[in-house]
């Protein structure tokens, strides 16, 4: 962080960018989650070592297993849509902060915030299609899915994923999970990735980087 | 601690509770009746669209009462904070939640007409599907609370390409004088007549400053789409419909028209 603060530079800044919108970054690569919803349990159990991982209160939940039941007997179906941030390509969060809390990695494209520069006044988690930030309250401070950035950083795999028993959550490039071609137990061989399921929020919103393998019910048209 | 403060927030949330029958406001009910106000034939439709803020507010107080830090943890000043759309002119005053910058806040008053019921179409405790489940709903949005193209009536983008423009507003808005009234005099003349604005109000203002119009058109953008408004029909608008127009509604949402006035505040 720069040692000065210098005022002059930001109020110039705030005058050049008055009417221009938020430009997202390009990411190098940009990582995303794929997560099977046929296959999933619904144990909970990333949420779990995610809460854990976070030092999270009841309350706040960055990962949310949710579970999808309908039909009329016998033809009665349920599945299970798990999402936690996106870290969309063109993120609504972002734009909203008003101390740059939340910002998106270069290298890639996690949608990261710090929550010691939030003040708490919850826009994010307004603009958020998919209810990604999470306000908690006991410090009055929005935080949120960082894809476990220290885990990525050391070479290994977020908590949400390490503790799937299922094996039906993993990342990767998130071109290469739509394509179906990352290698993980998540998709199996037949399967197809789609990137929107029914009851989410239309991704041309921010196009968020998460890809589903669907159930027969939960498919778009 | 922190034990005594949630277990604070549950006996304040359960004492302003609804009890089950009839409208019946916060402070009548008792713990044991928790379940039963969650899941109150309010906050589901169609009795979500009678509900009134009085009702809504008087267990959902907090909304209007919540303040921003001063500071963030690491010394973030609210005061010296500002947003990418916090440099358009109609921002006043200081760092707010999104709720009072919704309901209570000068421009929200002068130019909105906001209820609850504007955004919250009930909130599923189950939060996943609608309850019972139902296959023919399939708009429930997995987010829980506000179904995200509520908000992208204001929250779109500015779609300069569909008006003509050169550019982006921020490019070509001198090449217009600044000024949206210079097409829009004449052009799509029947706007803002739904029950959560004051259009009168906007349209005065927007002769001042073209920065009330685009505030909402582009400026406050959260979203990288733009909403496809209604297409009202104005007077002097063309027979021919443009292509690009060919699916869009001619009236606004029934609940947002303003001949079926929401519940009063």
């Amino acid at each position: 962080m720069s040692e000065t603060i210098e005022k002059a530079k930001i109020k110039e800044a705030v005058k050049r960018r008055k009417l221009e919108t938020y430009t997202p970054v390009k990411p190098e690569v940009q990582l995303g989650f794929v997560h099977n919803n046929v296959d999933c349990i619904g144990c909970r159990a990333c949420e779990i070592a995610c809460k854990d991982k976070n030092g999270l209160a009841p309350g706040p939940r960055f990962r949310r297993v949710q579970y999808i039941e309908g039909g009329t007997y016998p033809n009665v179906y349920v599945y299970k849509v798990n999402m936690s941030c996106n870290h969309c390509a063109e993120p609504a969060c972002l734009p909203t902060c008003p101390t740059g809390a939340i910002f998106k990695r270069k290298q890639d494209g996690i949608v990261d915030i710090d929550s010691t520069l939030c003040i708490g006044c919850r826009r994010c988690e307004a603009a958020c299609p998919f209810g990604a930030p999470q306000f908690d309250p006991v410090d009055n401070l929005v935080k949120k899915c960082n894809l476990c950035v220290d885990e990525i950083e050391a070479g290994r795999k977020p908590y949400c994923v390490m503790a799937c028993m299922m094996r039906v959550l993993d990342i990767g490039p998130i071109e290469e999970i739509w394509d179906a071609e990352l290698e993980t137990p998540a998709i199996g061989p037949e399967e197809k990735v789609v990137r929107q399921v029914k009851n989410m929020a239309n991704i041309e919103l921010t196009k968020p980087s998460i890809g589903f393998v669907p159930h027969s019910k939960g498919r778009v048209k | 601690m922190k034990f005594q403060t949630s277990l604070f927030h549950y006996i304040v949330f359960l004492s302003a509770a609804l009890a089950g029958g009839s409208w019946v406001l916060a402070g009548e009910i008792k713990a044991e009746q928790y379940e039963h106000a969650r899941w109150h034939p309010m906050h589901f439709e169609p009795a979500i669209d009678q509900a009134t803020d009085e009702q809504c507010l008087s267990c959902h107080r907090e909304i209007l009462d919540r303040k921003v830090l001063d500071q963030s943890p690491a010394g973030v000043k609210a005061s010296e904070a500002l947003a990418w759309y916090q440099t358009l002119n109609t921002y006043e005053g200081p760092q707010e939640t999104f709720h009072r910058r919704h309901l209570v806040t000068p421009l929200a008053k002068n130019l909105m007409d906001m209820k609850c019921t504007t955004c919250h179409q009930g909130n599923n405790p189950r939060e996943e599907a609608p309850i019972p489940p139902d296959v023919a709903m399939t708009d429930f949005t997995l987010r829980k609370m506000v179904d995200p193209e509520t908000c992208l009536m204001c929250h779109g983008r500015n779609p300069y390409e569909r008006m003509g423009l050169p550019g982006p507003w921020a490019e070509s808005r001198e090449t217009f004088q600044n000024n949206c009234l210079l097409c829009h005099a004449g052009i799509r003349t029947n706007r803002h007549r739904v029950n959560y604005l004051k259009a009168e109000a906007i349209e005065e203002l927007g002769t001042k400053d073209a920065d009330i119009c685009y505030g909402c058109h582009g400026g406050r953008q959260w979203y990288r789409i733009a909403y496809p408004y209604p297409r009202h029909a104005w007077q002097g608008m063309g027979e021919e419909v443009p292509e690009w127009a060919k699916d869009r509604p001619t009236e606004s949402q029934p609940r947002f028209r303003i001949t079926q006035e929401q519940a009063s505040k």
